[in-house]
């Protein structure tokens, strides 16, 4: 159910982060850059206030550019973007805190993080980790050579809720959601992150009803509701566990069923997201090797 | 001047064997020797079940770094010891497995954080990127060094515990966790009974750098760039680690699967591995359309029921899937 708090909620977090200055600080990193792109250790401040990290890379040339913001996976470390991608697009790679190269003063534990705090709903982790995932939409989509009408964000729940939340996204590229039903979903598996939540309400039964409702305000269903990017989700399961949130997404959303053959999906994705920002599709595996 | 790609199997590979490979690895297992195991366990009640212990464990490797893992078991009212020990060894970026699916299968199952992976990372932390290519010029200190000896250890600490069966250890990965697995296989070969490598990362390093640009080998193709005067020894150093080199080293039967659309981990590169391992019987599955998951949605049932034959655990059921 959807939180009575729900709108105050996230209203704060608006109203905090608005609080903070992002101030970035760019450095270029040769190591890193190449003929077709250079790419920056981004630096900007989110609420807290916190310090959060980025990979920012930019083709060469004259932009505006069509850009991509990916938001981080449930573990410590995200790679810098893909070579492919570097070279169609601005992207962004943002690390949350707590993940490597934002992990100071705060170092997130795995397993560990999906739990920290989450019997207060205004200490809890992830109230921080969104907040940082809408920083760096700000910044992205607020860059000079950005063009405005062909951004797209890719990810987890973190890239529906930034969306949601952050108007100007053409595409909205979702997959591997974990927030969605969690409270439910959890029952059903002794896999991690969700294991984690299940560890939880084993050693703190009297604690689990404070933490489902504290996950409730991450669920992707109740943030999609006004979202007014297309989206494109990827699901690999039973389609009818995902209808609530297709009911929300309504007419917007492109459902993509996963093969689980991992080259063929990433072809078909990346064909999808290209084709909205126009940009000529790339499959990772090279079929025309040069000399 | 571009090329049609080749089938994966149709690649020669450039690997060159180091004379002196054997010995530098006996020198390495030597000093291994030298250190004291110091294996400690604290249970973690939080993450334990009633049919699965859960410990943090800590043990001493190369340089005196030291190691941390996760240590699961069944308890002994869910299934009683004896267990076979099964080593569950970590992909590059992933983080190392809190294996409690695999010890309610009935395994002595050690999720390894080789150093460098959180927990691990307090006497060495060259980051990612970075584990890749630190000290890449030099194999006296070249960052896999302590890792690959890391992950051996391993093997010790299972061997230290009263409640593990010696005649039955296994390891199991994929992509990083796929190469550490080559490598275990090989340098306790008289001890490891199977093993089950997804998508193997680190095998034909300098062949696979010039077949893909994903990373994590793009981080060679970016300190070449850097370095151009380095290759020579980039080349080098990395023979000494690449399992195409440790694969005629191992004797316990080993599965080997791959992704024939594999980015990550060019299919080459799987093909030369398994041509490598000359003296032990190998499974090839080779997924087409795949890409670095190298078929794991069908490929799990395989990987399990491989362990299984050859380790005989107690219990039955599925573990979780394993990730590079």
């Amino acid at each position: 159910m959807r939180p009575a708090n729900f709108d105050s909620y996230w209203d704060n977090v608006d109203a905090e982060l608005e609080a903070f200055p992002a101030r970035p600080v760019l450095e270029e990193l040769p190591m890193r850059s190449n003929e077709h792109c250079t790419v920056y250790a981004l630096r900007l401040t989110s609420i807290g206030p916190y310090r959060i990290f980025g990979y920012l890379s930019v083709p060469r040339g004259a932009g505006p550019f069509p850009a991509l913001l990916q938001t981080p996976r449930y573990g410590s470390v995200n790679h810098i973007p893909d070579y492919n991608d570097r070279l169609r697009y601005v992207c962004l790679q943002i690390m949350h805190r707590g993940q490597r190269l934002a992990d100071q003063p705060y170092s997130a534990s795995y397993p560990g993080l999906l739990t920290d705090g989450i019997v207060d709903q205004d200490g809890y982790i992830y109230r921080g980790i969104v907040a940082d995932c809408m920083r760096a939409a700000e910044y992205l989509l607020g860059r000079d050579d950005v063009d405005q009408e062909r951004v797209a964000i890719q990810g987890d729940d973190l890239a529906l809720i930034t969306a949601a939340r952050r108007t100007g996204f053409a595409l909205v590229n979702a997959s591997g959601l974990m927030f969605y039903r969690l409270a439910e979903a959890r029952l059903e598996t002794s896999s991690y992150p969700a294991e984690e939540i299940n560890e939880f309400c084993r050693a703190f039964p009297d604690n689990q009803d404070d933490a489902e409702e504290t996950l409730a305000l991450f669920d992707p269903q109740y943030h999609v509701g006004g979202l007014q990017s297309p989206v494109l989700l990827a699901i690999g399961g039973d389609r009818d566990w995902f209808q609530p949130l297709l009911d929300q997404l309504g007419d917007n959303c492109q459902i993509y069923e996963l093969t689980h053959r991992g080259g063929t999906d990433h072809d078909n994705i990346d064909r999808l997201i290209a084709e909205r920002l126009e940009t000529p599709p790339m499959s990772r595996f090279i079929r025309t090797l040069s000399h | 001047m571009s090329q049609t790609r080749l089938p994966a199997d149709q690649y020669q590979v450039t690997v060159q064997r180091p004379e002196d490979f054997d010995a530098f690895w006996s020198d390495i297992r030597d000093q291994l020797s030298t250190i004291p195991l110091d294996p400690r366990m604290e249970l973690d009640e939080l993450r334990s079940t009633d049919e699965v212990e859960v410990y943090d464990i800590r043990y001493m490797s190369l340089d005196g770094v030291e190691i941390a893992g996760w240590y699961c078991r069944p308890r002994e009212h869910f299934i009683a010891s004896p267990y076979p020990a099964l080593l569950l060894v970590p992909g590059y970026i992933s983080e190392p497995t809190l294996p409690k699916s695999w010890a309610k299968l009935g395994y002595a199952a050690i999720g390894v954080a080789p150093r460098g992976k959180l927990r691990s990372n307090g006497q060495f932390n060259p980051g990612y990127p970075g584990l890749l290519t630190q000290n890449i010029t030099d194999r006296n200190t070249y960052s896999y060094r302590g890792f690959y000896a890391d992950a051996v250890r391993a093997v010790d600490f299972a061997q230290s515990r009263p409640e593990v069966d010696q005649k039955r250890i296994g390891v199991h990965g994929s992509s990083q966790g796929g190469a550490l697995t080559v490598v275990v296989a090989a340098l306790r070969s008289d001890v490891v009974t199977c093993g089950a490598a997804g998508a193997p990362y680190l095998t034909g390093f300098m062949d696979a750098a010039k077949l893909t640009h994903s990373n994590p080998y793009e981080e060679i193709n970016d300190y070449l760039r850097m370095h151009p005067d380095h290759l020579d020894a980039v080349t080098e150093t990395v023979s000494y680690f690449d399992c195409i080199n440790f694969a005629p080293l191992i004797a316990c039967p080993m599965l080997v699967y791959i992704g024939l659309e594999d980015d990550v981990c060019p299919p080459e590169t799987g093909y030369a591995l398994v041509e490598s391992m000359k003296n032990c019987q190998v499974d090839l599955h080779a997924h087409e359309h795949c890409a670095h998951d190298a078929g794991a949605y069908w490929e799990m049932e395989q990987v399990e029921a491989l362990l299984a034959w050859h380790l005989k655990p107690a219990g039955s059921g599925r573990a979780d899937m394993t990730v590079g």
